[in-house]
């Protein structure tokens, strides 16, 4: 395959001259040999699109979906029981682990998990009992259990899940993927957001901002009722011909206007950003009709059904917009659910029943119409939580929850390339820490760009001076253990 | 493969085994001595190319910029042969190590790399490896402004000296040192407070360093603080010092050109010079519409008005574009454009970022303001960079009673240092790391707006490209320490009772305002005096009145001695008098405190004075905050960190600008600011340096960005790099006279305009010819004017312009957002009208929906240059939102009111409007089409409508159509 290479929009303003004297000195030297089957030099400076690119390597996965679990999941209450914490329940530990202890006055001691587990497929993965769909499906799933992240606060978490590092104004990784990949759909962005109706998630839409990257490449929401995008239907009342007979006068104004301008290629791009708007109001919409589904498939995902329905539905649609070639799809939910500070025991349950069905339903709707082996579907959260309770405010252990915790998550992935059925890393007896196998962030981040046929070095923007990535400085695995 | 694998590493182990003390012998007699004659040139005590000096045993364990050096877990792996082996060391124009001591060099890894200093590397620590650790964990309570039980962990001196009990360590015995006791015991630093603090536990690696120094006898070595010493920097060649941008500029001489009948002045000259080499020439100049819509959007960022189109069309003047040029850069709207760009290059916002409540940043907007008034007064670039670098250092602030309007533009001036995103002012965000965050990014506005080169990667390693040690960097990151101490924090926030103490807040106005301020204060309190007296006053009589109508409803015959009984002190009454008091207190007294209770007169009295009160303390003038840097004096060292990493502090560096800018590598000249100074004077030292005549940098830095926003990219494209890394100049003659230019006019930015706008090169039509597309695509060269999309502000500003709902009101507190329930943010307007976009909120979660679609940016930490993207949401916006469509409607409202009867007219006049131009034949056929159509279309629709609304609808459509329309949304 060709070596696609990414380069920025400066190295776009120079012209094959000045590539070459740069390149002479030594730099962009890897950059060269894709350079030269590139076209730089023929394409108009807003090569900032959505046309397929050519990948680094052969993709595993086209698409990704990111079912991103808002507030922390607990990794030790969900698929990794530990005994010793069974064993411990009730001494404590508050001292070993002070410094990462977010509120020190609320620590309270080692907290036994709330439900039970069972073993489950041919790979025997450890479920809780509270996601008995799941559990359906473990054996096409690679859950990574040594994972871990560097800050125990929201805000910079998500930064560094969604970003790569702990601070707002970088470009997502839905960003980097449509910027290094285009998108199959030129009628629906490459990049779709799906929030929750009720209600943005912490860090609101800095979660999937373009950051230095043209803002082109931010995702776009999709919300679950209404108009779906912003302004992607009229706003105010006139009839349809008078609206149409208006956008005709446009069209015609436009092209006088383009006749008098030789050359100027934005101006046809212009002219052609009027027409996938006109496009998308129709594309959208269809993507979203969810009365072309059967009544089999719509309870399969637990729509119609309180607790999953808005899940269910989030799921469903991610389905249908990966099915029209939308790249990159990340779902959210409402603030932060699995932020269990308090009352663990039932908070868990909620954020189960909310999700357990949906997501175990796209993992075996894709399968079932052979979307999954080029659908990298993702879960996870920010970070993990801490093994020792957080009192409420009365002290009663009743309604204990956990805190944050930075050293250990837990994720997993499935399909586009995943090895199903397997269980990667480990945390420590009492699940406070990766231990073994462990996973950082960048891996996680570089693994999910070479299931995509891209290399985490390579897939750059140049700013600063500095070749921008994923994984920034940091050093980055591939997580090779999990793939297929 | 796996036998072979465990035969060579059996192998290895032995030999691994085998050379302990061999490997040792190796390198005092092999090793080193190659060393010293092949790598010291660079890697020596002084020099320490990459913080590396390999001279000695103990100097090469302590490893360079990027960690150890020699791996004694895996030896091949080590960075040092790595280095040699790929040959990547020594450099290329260096003598190389022959084969036969690589070979050596080989052996001795293989052999375990051992240098024989590891043993005893604990009798080397000094203060400098344990002074960063009690800095870090430490000094927070027992420091620079707190210091519990009297206890000071900032030196050895004021370690020994101890606090109440007694002297923190004890030479040579760790056991009994305090400091460990404390530490050991898990009392320090205490574990409840460490997130409120932001401080981490120490950890044991650290205690293990502590102990190891105190048993071996505290051993303490003079600190000496690298700075620049006047000598050649061994870290810089002259070669590296040749490079274009770092020699100062010179005026060339005006070259000749074969077009130069069409020169208007020096510019074009520059210009068509290389146009000559290309084979081009300047296009023809643009008509006059085009050259005042142009100028309009370049220097105000607004189009102007059919009666100034009108008026410079027909002036007959040979002058007139000269005087066009002038009544623009007059105009005080040039402030809110200009200082638009600036506000990019600050970062500017109005709230911190990074947590979720991204938090409001009160008075902000004064150094917004503050930015436009510049602009808008000329104000010389060298004063205005030193003030923003230097404000609180130039003259004394201190006194509120000599607080001139100068010195307080000055400290406003420093809130150009405090724009970048910053969560530090919560506990949990707020430790060491978070902090050098927020060093780091204002290092970067500082070196991608003001100084034109990348420093950001030297922040972990020496720079790749340009020759920027990671020293320098360093010394930078000192410079402004003496305000920005990650060990010694002011947070983001209003905390505490007074201003300044733990937050960034300064209480200061000019003496005059502070005095009327001051006066209104007192005012105010008089009036609420007045008005409490004056309530008293009344309790008192009504008081008085209602106990004497009580008693003057009892029986005339003890009404007198009831009185007289309640008169009378407890004590001091007869039985009798107890007897009456007990028995008449409740129905005869008036308790004053709940007189409202009883006389409705009353209440409503205290009612209305209450308010009246409220009112008046909400009429008080705000508090005069600014927010602001300032030095604070006591700077913690600043150590070299080695890959940046907070926790691997390497040798201290004092304040110091990059090297490769100071030929004769002079030290800074530090000193206070003036008599009384709280502050280091580093930042004034600083700010003194970039204004020098001989900077390599500042001026064409400047000069570059003003030519980029008329011509539409940079003579250097890479605007924030001038470096090796950056774009070459396209015409560097003509960027280092104007730069030298530049400095000759006192700085002045509105003399470069003049230069740039009566340019024959920017009066040229922006038509592309085939010759253009054959020669220079990218118009590089400047055969012709560049089309140019109009900026999110400009846009949005044009919109409201054109739709007459613009509102000129300039400065202030900005105008709030609203965020629809669907996530659209949009301005507030204010009585049916709105201000420039540069006066609405910078929210960092909330850039109004229409500005964020035309490319306007999140700060982070600044943006040096927008894109301009081409997207299908910019479309929906301008088509499908109900607030476009509203202003559409005012534009047609004034077009119908004010473009005449006929439809022909009001065309036009809707076409100058928006667009600047006449409609020509074909355009104004296709619109009256339209217009008859839509007559129709609406008529069927509803047959009802009168006339008037009809005629409103119709032209609705039409300006909306406008708005959409490429000829409102480019210039040419």
């Amino acid at each position: 395959m060709t070596k696609q290479t990414h380069n920025s929009g400066t190295d776009q303003l120079m012209t094959r001259r000045n590539w070459f004297d740069r390149t002479a000195t030594g730099l962009k030297a890897a950059a060269l040999a894709s350079l030269l089957k590139e076209d730089v030099y023929g394409e108009s400076r807003r090569v900032f699109d959505f046309k397929p690119r050519d990948t680094h390597f052969e993709p595993k996965a086209k698409s990704v979906i990111h079912l991103f679990m808002n507030g922390g999941p607990s990794q030790m209450d969900l698929f990794e029981p530990k005994s010793e914490l069974e064993r411990l329940h009730g001494k404590s530990y508050f001292e070993k682990i002070a410094g990462e202890v977010e509120n020190p006055t609320a620590a309270g001691s080692l907290l036994r998990a709330p439900y039970g587990f069972s073993q489950h497929g041919e790979s025997g993965a450890h479920v809780s009992e509270l996601m008995p769909h799941l559990a359906t499906v473990v054996d096409e799933i690679a859950f990574i259990k040594g994972m871990f992240t560097t800050n125990l606060t929201h805000e910079p978490a998500l930064f560094k899940i969604h970003s790569g590092q702990e601070r707002p104004g970088l470009p997502s990784l839905g960003a980097w993927v449509t910027y290094g990949l285009g998108s199959e759909n030129q009628n629906l962005p490459a990049y779709i957001v799906l929030d929750d109706p009720a209600g943005l998630p912490v860090n609101q839409t800095q979660s999937w901002q373009s950051g230095f990257l043209p803002p082109v490449y931010q995702g776009t929401r999709f919300r679950s009722t209404g108009a779906p995008v912003l302004n992607l239907q009229r706003e105010y009342d006139e009839p349809d011909n008078i609206t149409e007979l208006e956008r005709q006068l446009i069209s015609r104004l436009d092209k006088v206007h383009r006749s008098k301008r030789n050359g100027q290629l934005e101006l046809d791009a212009r002219i052609a950003s009027y027409e996938l708007a006109a496009r998308m109001q129709l594309a959208t919409s269809d993507a979203l009709d969810l009365s072309q589904e059967s009544q089999e498939t719509l309870d399969m995902y637990g729509i119609g059904d309180g607790a999953s329905d808005s899940y269910g539905r989030r799921c469903l649609y991610a389905r249908r917009l990966v099915e029209r070639g939308v790249r990159f799809v990340q779902l959210f939910i409402n603030f932060q659910i699995w932020d269990n500070h308090t009352g663990i025991a039932a908070g868990l349950k909620n954020c189960c029943d909310r999700t357990d069905q949906p997501v175990a339903a796209l993992i075996r709707d894709l399968k079932q119409r052979g979307l999954l082996d080029d659908t990298l579907v993702v879960w996870g959260g920010e970070f993990g939580r801490l093994p020792i309770a957080q009192l409420p405010a009365d002290k009663n252990e009743k309604n204990a929850g956990r805190d944050h915790n930075k050293n250990a998550m837990v994720s997993f992935m499935a399909g586009g390339g995943i090895k199903g059925g397997i269980s990667y890393g480990a945390t420590d007896e009492l699940g406070f820490a990766a231990v073994e196998d462990r996973v950082g962030v960048p891996d996680w981040h570089a693994t999910i760009l070479h299931l995509l046929g891209m290399h985490h070095e390579e897939l750059f923007f140049e700013r600063n001076g500095l070749k921008e990535r994923l994984t920034s400085v940091n050093p980055a695995r591939v997580v090779h253990e999990i793939l297929a | 493969m796996l036998v072979l694998t465990l035969v060579a590493s059996t192998l290895f182990v032995g030999q691994q085994s085998l050379g302990q003390e061999n490997s040792s012998e190796l390198f005092k007699t092999d090793v080193l001595p190659i060393l010293k004659a092949k790598c010291a040139k660079c890697h020596n005590a002084d020099a320490q190319k990459g913080e590396l000096n390999l001279t000695g045993a103990n100097a090469i364990l302590d490893g360079g910029e990027s960690g150890a050096v020699i791996s004694t877990d895996d030896p091949e792996a080590s960075l040092l042969w790595e280095y040699i082996e790929s040959g990547e060391m020594p450099p290329e124009k260096s003598p190389q190590l022959t084969q036969a001591e690589k070979d050596r060099i080989h052996q001795w890894i293989k052999s375990g790399a051992k240098t024989g200093a590891e043993a005893n590397r604990q009798q080397e620590l000094t203060q400098l490896d344990i002074l960063p650790i009690l800095q870090l964990r430490c000094t927070v309570c027992h420091g620079t402004r707190v210091k519990e039980g009297d206890l000071d962990l900032r030196s050895v001196e004021s370690i020994l000296a101890g606090g109440k009990s007694g002297p923190a360590f004890i030479a040579g015995n760790a056991k009994e040192s305090l400091l460990l006791k404390r530490v050991h015991a898990g009392e320090m630093p205490p574990k409840q407070q460490l997130v409120r603090v932001s401080v981490k536990p120490v950890a044991d690696s650290e205690i293990k360093l502590i102990e190891d120094w105190i048993a071996s006898g505290a051993k303490t070595v003079e600190i000496k603080e690298d700075v620049a010493n006047g000598k050649p920097d061994p870290l810089i060649s002259d070669e590296d010092r040749e490079f274009w941008s770092f020699v100062p500029p010179v005026k060339a001489n005006i070259p000749t050109a074969k077009q130069s009948a069409k020169a208007r002045n020096a510019v074009d000259y520059f210009v068509m010079a290389k146009l000559d080499e290309l084979g081009l020439e300047l296009s023809p100049e643009a008509s006059r519409r085009t050259l005042i819509r142009r100028l309009y959007f370049d220097l105000l960022g607004l189009p102007p008005a059919p009666a100034e189109i009108a008026e410079f069309e027909s002036d007959t003047r040979p002058d007139a574009y000269e005087r066009l040029v002038e009544k623009l850069l007059a105009s005080p709207e040039y402030g809110a454009r200009w200082g638009g760009y600036w506000l990019d290059l600050a970062g500017y916002a109005d709230s911190e970022g990074l947590q979720e409540s991204d938090r409001f940043r009160p008075a902000a907007y004064r150094y917004r303001d503050y930015v436009i008034s510049s602009f808008n007064r000329d104000k010389s670039y060298a004063r205005f960079v030193m003030e923003q670098l230097a404000g609180d250092e130039l003259a004394d602030y201190t006194d509120p009673e000599n607080v001139s309007q100068q010195v307080y533009e000055n400290v406003i001036a420093t809130g150009f240092m405090r724009m970048t995103i910053d969560g530090t002012f919560a506990g949990i965000t707020g430790f060491v790391p978070d902090r050098l965050v927020v060093v780091g990014d204002l290092l970067q506005v500082y070196t991608s707006s003001m100084l034109g080169l990348t420093m950001k990667c030297a922040k972990c390693h020496t720079h790749k490209f340009d020759p920027i040690p990671q020293r320098d960097y360093y010394r930078l990151a000192a410079i402004f320490k003496g305000a920005l101490d990650e060990n010694d924090w002011l947070i983001p926030i209003r905390e505490g009772s007074e201003p300044g103490q733990r937050d960034r807040f300064m209480t200061l106005a000019p003496t005059e305002e502070r005095r009327a301020w001051q006066a209104e204060h007192d005012r105010i309190d008089s009036e609420i005096s007045k008005l409490e007296s004056d309530l008293e006053s009344l309790r008192h009589a009504t008081t008085n009145r209602l106990e004497k109508e009580r008693l003057e409803r009892l029986p005339e015959t003890i009404r007198g001695d009831v009185a007289t009984a309640l008169a009378t002190v407890d004590e001091k009454r007869s039985e009798i008098q107890k007897y009456l008091a007990e028995k008449f207190a409740d129905t005869i007294t008036v308790d004053p405190a709940k007189l409202a209770e009883v006389d409705e007169d009353f209440k409503k009295a205290e009612e209305s004075t209450t308010n009246q009160i409220k009112s008046l303390n909400n009429s008080r003038p705000e508090e005069l905050l600014v927010r602001a840097l300032w030095d604070r004096g006591a700077p913690s060292p600043t150590y070299i960190l080695k890959r940046g990493d907070y926790l691997t502090p390497g040798r201290p560096v004092g304040p110091g600008v990059p090297s490769i800018l100071v030929p004769d590598n002079r030290p800074l000249k530090v000193q206070p600011g003036f008599e009384g100074s709280p502050g280091t004077g580093r930042r004034l030292a600083l700010a003194k340096w970039m204004v020098e005549e001989d900077h390599p940098l500042t001026a064409r830095v400047m000069v570059n960005r003003i030519w980029r926003y008329h011509f539409g990219q940079g003579i250097v494209r890479t605007l924030d790099d001038f470096g090796i890394a950056g774009a070459r100049p396209t015409h560097q003659e003509l960027l280092d006279w104007l730069a030298v230019e530049f400095m000759q006019h006192g700085w002045s930015i509105k003399h470069m305009h003049r230069l740039m706008l009566l340019s024959a090169t920017y009066r040229q039509q922006s038509l592309i010819r085939d010759e253009h597309l054959d020669k220079d695509p990218e118009n590089l060269y400047l055969a012709r004017m560049s089309i140019r999309r109009l900026d999110a502000e400009s846009l949005r500003d044009s919109l409201l312009s054109v739709s007459g709902l613009l509102k000129k009101e300039p400065f202030g507190k900005p105008d709030t957002v609203t965020r629809r329930e669907d996530g659209l943010v949009t301005s507030n307007g204010q009585n049916g009208g709105w201000r420039r976009s540069i006066f609405v909120m910078k929210r960092r979660t909330e850039i109004p929906t229409i500005l964020a679609n035309f490319d306007r940016p999140r700060m982070s930490p600044n943006c040096i240059d927008r894109v301009t993207s081409t997207v299908a949401p910019q479309a929906l916006q301008l088509l499908n939102n109900a607030q476009v469509k509203s202003w559409a409607e005012s534009f047609a409202a004034r077009v119908i009111s004010e473009g005449g009867n006929t439809d022909a007219q009001r065309i036009s006049y809707a076409y100058v409007l928006a667009t600047s131009y006449q409609p020509v034949e074909s355009e104004l056929e296709i619109t009256q089409q339209a217009i008859d159509k839509l007559r129709v279309a609406w008529k069927t629709d509803s047959p009802d409508m009168n006339d008037e609304e009809l005629t409103a609808k119709v032209y609705t459509n039409l300006c909306h159509a406008l708005f959409n329309s490429a000829s409102f949304v480019y210039v040419d």
